[in-house]
């Protein structure tokens, strides 16, 4: 079977600057390949650079050394105006807070992904109906997220972040805020709507279920990549 | 969600800093509408009491304060010394004086008594535009008089009674004198009978005259000519009379205009500093929408909607409460001139440009305290608590 790459990471670095003379490595030349339609889990430690590294890949922040090809798209090269772009069509995020407006109704939570988009109101509110019924809250749309339970919020997060078909979906600790129910849930609908639409999913978690799901599981220890997990740094890690 | 709608949640959300925000507006442009609307309807207020009687100057000579007794020549409530009628000529002859119209007018307790020179229509205590009953007096007239409304429907009378002032009069005219009329009187007669029945005989004397100028921009100018001329008599012109009546302290257009604009330049200040702070509570929430595809152009797009939003309802209630503040004001200055509600109009430059302020300071606090969001690095603003 031929796949095509999605993902290459090349190098990459992240350098913080911490006081004067101090300097941080979050991430510490990391190089990673990804192909499409792949679920790539990424253990590791608080700490050892895996949100950094995910921040990178969806062009939230950018590195001080190395390459990211997404798509194509060298994101270590593009303008902040291109980077806006690539967020906006190329990748989908989940986070770990759900982040969800908190004066938005579920359904206007997702519909905001495509608000900046040239897409018709009514087809944006359409897709946006669509995608809460593929998370099972189509009855909760006009629900503020105050007034939906943790992981319904992270589920209106999930359809807000495939608003856009977004190639890559980046899912930074998205059951952390979870109960393991609603975890496994959570990752459950990632997993089966990515590989429904062929999108690649990199995901950073501490739970130990993601096995399951994953197609390939990486560890991150103090901003190094390994792909050899040891046991005990497994059972640590979840 | 399209802007609007957005921008309408946040301002109900933050119900304090809206409020805050809209009152800062409010006070903006109702103090400029109020201060420059009060600036011409005082500018209005000086001109009309001599304008309704068709003068620019009075002329008079004043008098010590008298005791009551068999009466006195009084101009606007000062006595004043009577003098002799022949002046009038020499009054014409300085530059810039049009004309000059001799008046009497004396009074006995509440009562006032006016001669006047019925030949005069332009320029006189009372006009014949005033008659709202009966006619207007002839130079011919005897013992005749014409009243005022009130007076007649104080005391019961119509045409054909006979009212006394040192004499009978038969009412052959009763009139309806403005109450910004300074020479509003009880009875009017002509002058050469008054002269003959007040008690001092003032046979060929007047107390005043009434002066049109060629030019109303030379008011004053000429004016001080005629004090300079006759540096004993005295001359009130519509300034001063309403500056003596009123009170209160005169403003013009253009200090009003100044202060209104420096208010405006604070409002933005305040606003700015207010959208700063908008900006800076919003900061994990523009980090979102920055993470989800939300250029910069989205985010000030939506800062600004908020921001002129409330411009636009400040700057209508700053509009509508300026106008009845200001209509107020003069309402009241012109209370004490006789009512000069009438001397307000609705301006629509003003309110659109006390409008267009307000708009404009939204626009721009909101561009202003955008370019802080616009600099926010999305993965720290998540962040942000």
């Amino acid at each position: 079977m031929i796949t095509k790459k999605i993902l290459d990471i090349a190098n990459l670095t992240k350098t913080y600057q911490k006081g004067s003379t101090g300097k941080i490595k979050a991430v510490d030349d990391v190089s990673l390949e990804v192909e499409q339609g792949q679920f790539l889990t990424i253990l590791g430690p608080s700490g050892s650079g895996k949100t950094t590294l995910l921040n990178m890949i969806g062009g939230l922040d950018k590195p001080t050394k190395g390459t990211i090809i997404l798509d194509g798209l060298d994101l270590s090269k593009l303008s902040a105006d291109e980077l806006v772009k690539v967020r906006r069509t190329k990748v989908g995020f989940v986070f770990q807070a759900f982040n969800l407006l908190p004066t938005f109704s579920a359904l206007e939570n997702v519909e905001a992904a495509l608000a900046p988009t040239d897409m018709p109101k009514k087809e944006r509110l359409e897709r946006s109906k669509k995608l809460l019924g593929l998370v099972g809250l189509e009855q909760r749309a006009d629900h503020l997220p105050a007034e939906l339970s943790a992981g319904e919020q992270q589920r209106v997060a999930i359809a807000r972040a495939f608003a856009n078909k977004p190639k890559v979906l980046l899912l930074d600790e998205p059951t952390g805020n979870l109960d393991t129910r609603s975890g496994k849930e959570i990752l459950e609908i990632c997993h089966r709507t990515s590989k429904q639409q062929g999108q690649t999913v990199v995901a950073v978690t501490h739970a130990g279920y993601v096995r399951r799901y994953s197609d390939h599981i990486l560890f991150m220890r103090d901003g190094k990549l390994f792909s050899q997990i040891p046991q005990e740094e497994f059972e640590e890690a979840t | 969600m399209n802007p609007i709608t957005y921008a309408l949640r946040e301002i109900r959300r933050r119900k304090y800093r809206t409020a805050v925000n809209i009152a800062g507006f409010v006070i903006a442009i109702s103090t400029l509408i109020t201060l420059v609307m009060a600036a011409r309807g005082w500018e209005s207020c000086t001109a009309i009491p001599l304008n309704s009687i068709g003068t620019d100057i009075i002329f008079f000579y004043t008098a010590p304060i008298k005791p009551v007794g068999s009466g006195c020549y009084i101009v606007n409530h000062l006595f004043s010394y009577p003098f002799n009628q022949s002046m009038l000529t020499e009054i014409e002859n300085v530059p810039e004086v049009e004309g000059a119209v001799p008046i009497l007018m004396h009074r006995l307790r509440a009562m006032v008594f006016t001669g006047i020179d019925p030949s005069e229509t332009e320029t006189n205590a009372v006009l014949p535009s005033s008659i709202i009953e009966g006619r207007y007096l002839k130079p011919d007239d005897g013992y005749v008089a014409i009243i005022d409304k009130e007076y007649a429907v104080l005391n019961n009378l119509t045409l054909g009674s006979i009212v006394n002032y040192a004499a009978d009069f038969e009412v052959v005219g009763i009139v309806d004198v403005s109450a910004t009329n300074i020479m509003k009187s009880h009875i009017y007669v002509n002058l050469p009978i008054v002269q003959e029945v007040l008690p001092e005989k003032p046979v060929g004397l007047v107390n005043m005259a009434l002066i049109r100028t060629d030019s109303p921009d030379k008011v004053k100018q000429t004016a001080a000519a005629l004090e300079e001329r006759w540096p004993d008599a005295r001359t009130v012109t519509g300034s001063d009379l309403a500056e003596t009546a009123v009170g209160v302290i005169q403003m013009n257009e253009n200090t009003a205009w100044i202060i209104s604009i420096a208010l405006a330049v604070v409002t933005i200040l305040f606003m700015i500093k207010s959208q700063l702070g908008n900006v800076a509570e919003r900061t994990r929430e523009i980090g979102i929408l920055k993470a989800i595809g939300w250029s910069n152009g989205n985010v000030v797009n939506q800062i600004v909607t908020e921001s002129l939003i409330q411009g636009v309802i400040g700057g209508v209630l700053g509009c509508t409460l300026g106008y009845i503040f200001a209509s107020y004001v003069l309402s009241t200055i012109g209370g004490e001139i006789g009512g000069a509600l009438k001397f307000v109009s609705v301006d629509p430059v003003l309110l659109t440009v006390g409008f267009g302020i307000a708009l404009a300071s939204g626009v721009a606090a909101g561009l202003l305290s955008s370019l802080r969001a616009t600099r926010l690095v999305p993965v720290k603003a998540i962040r942000a608590a």
